[in-house]
């Protein structure tokens, strides 16, 4: 035999071996009562009070939510304001002591997943490290209303508060969950994020650690103790693949079985796989054109153009906001009324946004000198053409594809927009800086319409844009601040904004998940992916069929 | 020889050191903040902002970042990754595998299968064969491997189902798998990826092979061999390859950083866990340790590659043995 037909066979051989080592591997996979979850970010430190800066991630959010258990959980409502809407969890009951203070009952049978008792120095514990604003400067913003938190004996918390207010029950809850004393308090309070407990954290929530595989899985096991009963779903794979088309083709490969935020333009070829259930649910993004009021260049002067509320509100009007919203999102978006996303309760009761006055948009533009004294198509006054430039993330697909439709519509009635698409960083930049006629602006927002307060009044650490009506500050600090139901001083200063034109508020849309048919029970909450996983069950018989 | 390599090292090293230099600050002359990004979706306070500036160091003259940086990097310390919130040799340490799989292998069937289609044309000059790996070869120098990536995993992972459309492991393999099995199932999902990256480096690599070859075997020494009698499988391989490897080999110096550099988007496609993807992200987001790491990652390959072509010349040619 020459030398290369020896090499020939050892190569076919060789060959032959790997493919029947990798028919091996796939025949051992083994999915049984396992659910594999894509995610675009995987975990890094998903403890609470560690979740910083830029470790406020979803990927941190969506594990910490199944290894720690708040004191209770948030309902179906979503309504912030009071405790009506809030279910018992770590703790088991509640008490109001007085206007200021409130007292926690912990579930006795409450658990660490090392077999230690959840007590309630725990919980002192961690909203000492929360409260701290070096270890936690978000949560200590977020928890400035709360004076103290004192244990007495080792079931029942008392939370303190600096006055009386609507949002007191859901600043002691939803904000961070206990973490376990015993294990952390001997370690500084600054070095926990370096210690063995961020890599392999100790919750008492339905799932425990299992392990991570750097950028590619984090795994978690049901706890079979868990004293709200024992999760169905026996094994939990969050999958990470940062491009959204990766995490499609392991959907419809049949590698994964469930996905959040499917991408619009793909939600069609995911409906025609059976094996999969698309479900809709509201999401906590809202994108808007922001105006600026000031000057770029000088922002101790008005915007020439778009500090006159007349032109603003002659934009908004000559918008078809409705087109825009089926264009993007089909029947998944919807227009808002003022910033309020789907999750906020208080869209329920706002009215609906108004739609297109193109008439009435022309009048006002005319109303304030602009005309088209050249018959170029293109508004102008003094000489100079009524043209803005509006800026937007040049990672957006969805604010890209807007901008298109929205320069478009415009045009009609007379004003040039100019789209500036700037990388990331240099936008946001830009935006923090004020420097932007029109700043094509998308948030996420929290289940509380509190947070409204931060872009929308005259002193809001993230009104960039200049806007200050003093009759919002004073209703939103009503709503945050008053007692009692808060939902019509919401309602009122929502309406102000709208009339000020403080923006065009263009969308909030509701998000496509997909889900295996395999899973039973299943619901998906708004305020996060998947913390009601322990909920779900598996069937026991394969779902069959592909695409239809 | 001796002084001359410690010369030609001494030379690396100066110029890593440039590199190094130059990379911080540029990086820092650059627009985009790392920080407000963290404003994208909520309002950050100026305490908030303030307390991880001082975290990362942020708040101090770029100047003295950067001797802080060099007296990290003497320690083997390069901070701690401002997206990750961990230390940037530890998440280097823990994609270089991936990369290594994914680059050490596409350089494998890039050195061995592209040099042997390239040698076997300019053997076969002008015939059917050569013709038709010419027409080959161009056809996939010319596919952009993004769009071949896409296609593949949608083709053979999605459609066919043939091999894992995506990832590096399947996180449901039986824990008490074997090795074996366990390495099967790497295999399974390398295969894709490989596949995506080689068909552009083999085509570039059989394009300077052949050219090379045809070169060398024009040349006095090979029609003297042939003369001799020797059979033409030694006159090809022992006699006309060995001086035909010189512009393989400074292609192979080129390629050393593309390991990391060049799998970036494939590493996407296919959900890879390699150091491409995690680079890429950190230029997004302004993650100066972590981007600094990958840098200095990239710019010791380039460094390297230049020294080893250096050596690999100096072994094969004895008019570079100087010094």
């Amino acid at each position: 035999m020459s030398a290369v037909t020896k090499w020939r066979s050892r190569l076919t051989i060789a060959a032959v071996l790997a493919a029947w080592i990798s028919v091996q591997a796939g025949a051992q996979s083994e999915r049984g009562t396992s659910i594999v979850i894509l995610t675009g970010h995987q975990a890094t430190i998903p403890v609470p009070t560690l979740m910083e800066g830029a470790a406020n991630s979803v990927g941190n959010l969506d594990v910490a939510d199944q290894l720690f258990i708040r004191l209770a959980e948030l309902g179906p409502k979503l309504l912030t304001a009071g405790d009506r809407d809030f279910v018992p969890a770590l703790a088991r009951s509640w008490t109001r002591r007085d206007s200021t203070t409130l007292v926690f009952e912990l579930d006795p049978r409450a658990r660490w997943h090392d077999g230690a008792r959840v007590t309630a120095r725990d919980v002192v514990f961690t909203f000492k490290r929360a409260k701290n604003p070096d270890l936690a400067p978000r949560l200590s913003d977020l928890l400035r209303q709360i004076t103290s938190v004192t244990a007495e004996g080792d079931s029942l918390v008392v939370f303190h508060f600096a006055q009386p207010y609507a949002e007191q029950f859901y600043d002691a809850t939803y904000h961070v969950a206990p973490i376990p004393a015993h294990l952390l308090d001997s370690i500084p309070p600054d070095s926990v994020n370096r210690s063995s407990f961020a890599t392999s954290p100790v919750g008492s929530g339905p799932y425990r650690w299992v392990r991570s595989v750097p950028g590619q899985f984090v795994e978690l096991a049901a706890v079979p103790d868990f004293f709200l009963g024992k999760a169905k779903i026996e094994r939990v794979i969050l999958r990470t693949a940062v491009e959204p088309s990766a995490r499609l083709n392991l959907l419809l490969s049949g590698q994964a079985d469930a996905m959040d935020i499917i991408p619009p333009p793909s939600v069609g070829r995911v409906a025609s796989d059976t094996t999969l259930r698309l479900i809709s649910v509201p999401s906590s993004t809202m994108g808007f054109l922001l105006f600026n009021q000031r000057d770029p260049r000088n922002r101790a002067r008005p915007h020439s153009i778009l500090a006159d509320n007349r032109v603003r509100r002659a934009i908004t009007l000559g918008l078809d906001r409705g087109q825009l919203v089926q264009a993007v999102f089909g029947s998944q978006g919807m227009v808002p009324y003022g910033p309020v996303s789907q999750l906020l309760w208080i869209r329920h009761r706002s009215p609906r946004a108004q739609g297109p006055k193109v008439a009435e948009a022309r009048r006002l533009l005319a109303a304030t000198g602009w005309g088209d004294s050249d018959a170029d198509g293109t508004l102008d006054r003094d000489g100079r053409p009524l043209r803005l430039v509006l800026s937007l993330p040049n990672t957006s697909g969805i604010r890209r594809q807007m901008a298109l439709l929205i320069q478009e519509q415009l045009r009609r009635i007379g004003v040039q927009i100019e789209i500036l698409q700037l990388e990331f960083p240099i936008y946001l930049e830009r935006r923090s800086a004020g420097d932007f006629d029109v700043d094509f602006s998308s948030v996420n927002q929290d289940p509380s319409p509190s947070g409204l307060t931060q872009s929308w009044t005259c002193t809001g650490g993230n009104n960039v844009a200049g806007y200050c009506d003093r009759g919002v500050d004073s209703l939103m600090e009503q709503a945050v601040r008053g007692r009692g139901d808060p939902g019509e001083r919401w309602i009122e200063a929502l309406r102000q904004i709208e009339e000020d034109a403080a923006a065009t508020f263009l969308y909030a849309p509701a998000f496509m998940y997909a889900v295996n048919r395999r899973f039973r029970g299943v619901t998906i909450s708004a305020q996060s992916s998947w913390v009601t996983l322990r909920k779900w069950s598996v069937s026991p018989v394969p779902v069959a069929g592909r695409s239809k | 020889m001796g002084g001359w390599l410690l010369q030609r090292a001494l030379q690396a090293v100066a110029t890593f050191a440039v590199a190094i230099a130059l990379l911080f600050v540029l990086m820092r002359a650059a627009p985009g903040d790392p920080l407000f990004r963290l404003s994208a979706d909520r309002p950050i306070s100026q305490k908030e902002m303030e307390v991880l500036r001082a975290r990362y160091g942020l708040d101090q003259p770029v100047g003295r970042q950067l001797v802080a940086f060099v007296g990290g990097l003497a320690r083997g310390d390069l901070g701690v990754s401002i997206e990750y919130g961990r230390p940037v040799t530890t998440l280097l340490a823990e994609r270089l595998p991936a990369t290594i799989l994914l680059g050490g292998s596409v350089l494998l069937l890039n050195f061995t299968v592209g040099l042997w289609l390239g040698v076997r044309q300019a053997v076969r000059r002008g015939g059917r064969e050569d013709r038709w790996l010419t027409t080959l070869s161009l056809t996939g120098y010319a596919m952009p491997s993004f769009w071949l990536g896409l296609v593949l995993a949608w083709l053979v992972g999605v459609e066919w189902r043939l091999l894992p459309a995506a990832g590096m492991q399947d996180p449901l393999l039986s824990s008490d798998a074997g090795l074996l099995v366990q390495a099967g199932d790497v295999l399974r999902h390398l295969v894709l990826p490989v596949l995506t990256l080689s068909v552009v480096s083999i085509a570039a690599t059989m394009r300077y092979q052949r050219a090379a070859m045809l070169e060398v075997l024009r040349l006095p020494y090979v029609v003297t061999a042939r003369a001799k009698g020797l059979p033409e499988r030694v006159v090809t391989w022992q006699h006309a390859w060995r001086n035909a490897l010189f512009p393989v080999i400074t292609l192979f110096g080129l390629w050393l950083p593309i390991l990391v550099t060049g799998s970036v988007f494939v590493e996407a496609v296919f959900a890879w866990p390699g150091l491409g993807s995690l680079a890429a992200g950190a230029v997004g987001s302004r993650d100066y340790p972590l981007l600094m790491g990958a840098s200095l990652l990239v710019a010791a390959l380039v460094v390297a590659g230049g020294f080893l072509t250096d050596v690999a010349y100096g072994l094969l040619d004895p008019r570079v043995r100087i010094g």
